[in-house]
Parts: structure tokens; sequence; C-alpha cells
């Protein structure tokens, strides 16, 4: 019934979408799943992967694809449309559209990063940051107070420098809070 | 009857295990008796994922037997998971159109 050429292009269509499909048919009964025993779906997926052939169903669900999308297109052609045209129709109505996998992915992504986020580390940087900046302050308007001449000096232009000292300390201060959150954060990724 | 899909979201499945309990059929079968029954508006799509979902949730049995274009055709019949997830589909909506129904005869009163 199809060229050859055709036949070709519906199974790249069926290959490149039905997975998708796939996706959201297996998220939909993960879901009841996990509703059931509480556990995250990455964590379902990871058991199920153990247990079955991935890529047998894959292909089963491109073979249904292949043959659902023949059906219609030669229900179109005997409406009057050409192959190509058939094809065209029928590719744009089979294209995969749902958001719902993608969004359920990308708010669970976000519940499993707050989940394993510990309050400890924030309260660590933020206590970092504390630390360095009064560090970073202090030592810095002490070596500006001190090199400029001490106290005699202080109020007759030596002022200008203890201040500079304590911006150069509040700098160095916050560089090496951020320092410190840059390690936390990659010591909790490993 | 035009925009009904977002009506017949949640009961397609319904529909389609009562197409399919009525004997051995194949996917775009069951789209063209849906156009027949005068759902024109669903989407090929639509039946195309629905199946995918029975056969995840273990409603329906499988035969597969050989087709022209190459792999073999998968033709649906309801097990008895299915036709239990059909009388609660059918539960429900007796419940829901008899309710519907009240509301439309007398706007619900009496019956609360």
């Amino acid at each position: 019934m199809f060229s050859h050429e055709m036949k070709e292009k519906i199974k790249q269509f069926a290959k490149e979408q039905a997975p998708y499909y796939l996706e959201e048919a297996e998220m939909t009964y993960m879901e009841k799943l996990r509703r059931r025993t509480g556990e995250t779906k990455s964590k379902l997926m990871a058991k199920l992967a153990k247990f079955k052939s991935r890529s047998e169903t894959a292909m089963e669900a491109e073979n249904d694809m292949i043959l659902y999308m023949s059906d219609y297109m030669k229900d179109l052609m005997e409406q009057g449309l050409s192959e190509q045209e058939a094809f065209e129709r029928a590719k744009e109505e089979l294209k995969f559209r749902s958001e719902t996998t993608k969004s359920a992915d990308l708010q669970e992504r976000i519940v499993a990063h707050y989940h394993h986020m510990d309050i400890a580390d924030y309260e660590a940087v933020g206590l970092f940051y504390g630390a360095f900046v009064f560090l970073g302050i202090s030592i810095g308007a002490l070596v500006g107070f001190i090199g400029s001449g001490g106290w005699e000096m202080f109020l007759s232009g030596g002022w200008i420098r203890t201040l500079i000292g304590a911006i150069v300390g509040f700098l160095i201060g916050t560089g090496l809070g951020l320092l410190s959150n840059a390690i936390i954060v990659l010591k909790r990724k490993k | 009857m035009d925009n009904l899909s977002e009506m017949l979201k949640g009961i397609l499945e319904g529909i389609v295990l009562e197409i399919i309990s009525r004997g051995e059929i194949y996917g775009y079968e069951i789209t063209k008796k849906l156009h027949a029954l005068g759902f024109q508006g669903i989407a090929e799509a639509t039946v195309y994922a629905l199946l995918l979902r029975l056969e995840k949730n273990k409603l329906v049995h499988i035969t597969k037997k050989p087709s022209d274009m190459g792999p073999p055709r998968k033709f649906y019949t309801l097990n008895e998971r299915g036709f239990e997830e059909l009388a609660a589909f059918w539960a429900k909506w007796d419940f829901l159109s008899e309710r519907i129904h009240l509301l439309r005869t007398n706007g619900g009163e009496n019956n609360v």
C-alpha cells in the first residue's frame, strides 16, 4: 500500500514518538504504585527497570504506533488525500503533546532537591558568611588604623585608611563566604 | 457534537472498555467505532495513548496476529480485571447521571 520510502518515514516517526507515549503510560501506572507505596517515581522506576526488558516494551509500543498510523493514513487516503498529505496529517495528529510528564518530572526534581537539602547546610553557609565578613572588616579596619599611624593620625586624615581597610576586609570576608558556600555545595553533591 | 473533549476526558476509558467488551478489536478500529458513535472530536493520539495505558494497567488481553505492514497487529479483549473496571465505570456513571438528572429536573431539591 505505501511506498518503501513512506514506510521508512512512518517507522522513523514511530521510533521518535512512541517512547513519549510509553513514558506517559508508565507514569500513570507508576503514579498508582507510588500512591500505594509512598515512594518517589525515580526509586520505583529504578526498581522496575531491574525486572523488565525496556527494549521489548519500547519495540512493541513502536510497532503499535506504526500500525495505528498506517491504518489512519489508509483511512485518510480513502477520503482522497495523497500519501504525503495523509502522512503529514497523521504526523500532526499523533505527535506527542502532553506536558504532564515534563511538569511532573520538574516538580519531582524540585521536591527531591528540597527533600535532600539539609537545614544544617543553610545554617553553616549563613554562619560562614557572617564570620568571614566580621573577621574581614575587623582585620581590615585594624590594619588600616594601625598602618595610618594609630589614634593620633586617625582624626587628621588617617580615618580614610581605616575605612578603606574595613571595605577591603568586607570584600575579602564576602569572598571567603562564597568559597565556603561552594565547598559545602560540592561536598553535598558527592 | 463539538467541544466534547474536555467532558470526555474522564469517561473515555470507560467508553473504550465498553467497545472492547463487545468483542475482539484492534487499535484503529476502536477509533473508527468512536467516530461512528459520533465522537468525532477525539484525537487519534488519545486512543493510541489510552490503549497503551489499558495494557500497562493489565485490563486487556492481547492476541497478536500477522499484518501486511510488517509488525504483528494487536487485538484486544477484556480480561477479568478489565470487566471489573468496566462494571465500576458503569456504576459511577449511573450514580452521576442520576444525580445530574435530578439536578436538571428539580434542581436537586429533596435529594441532599
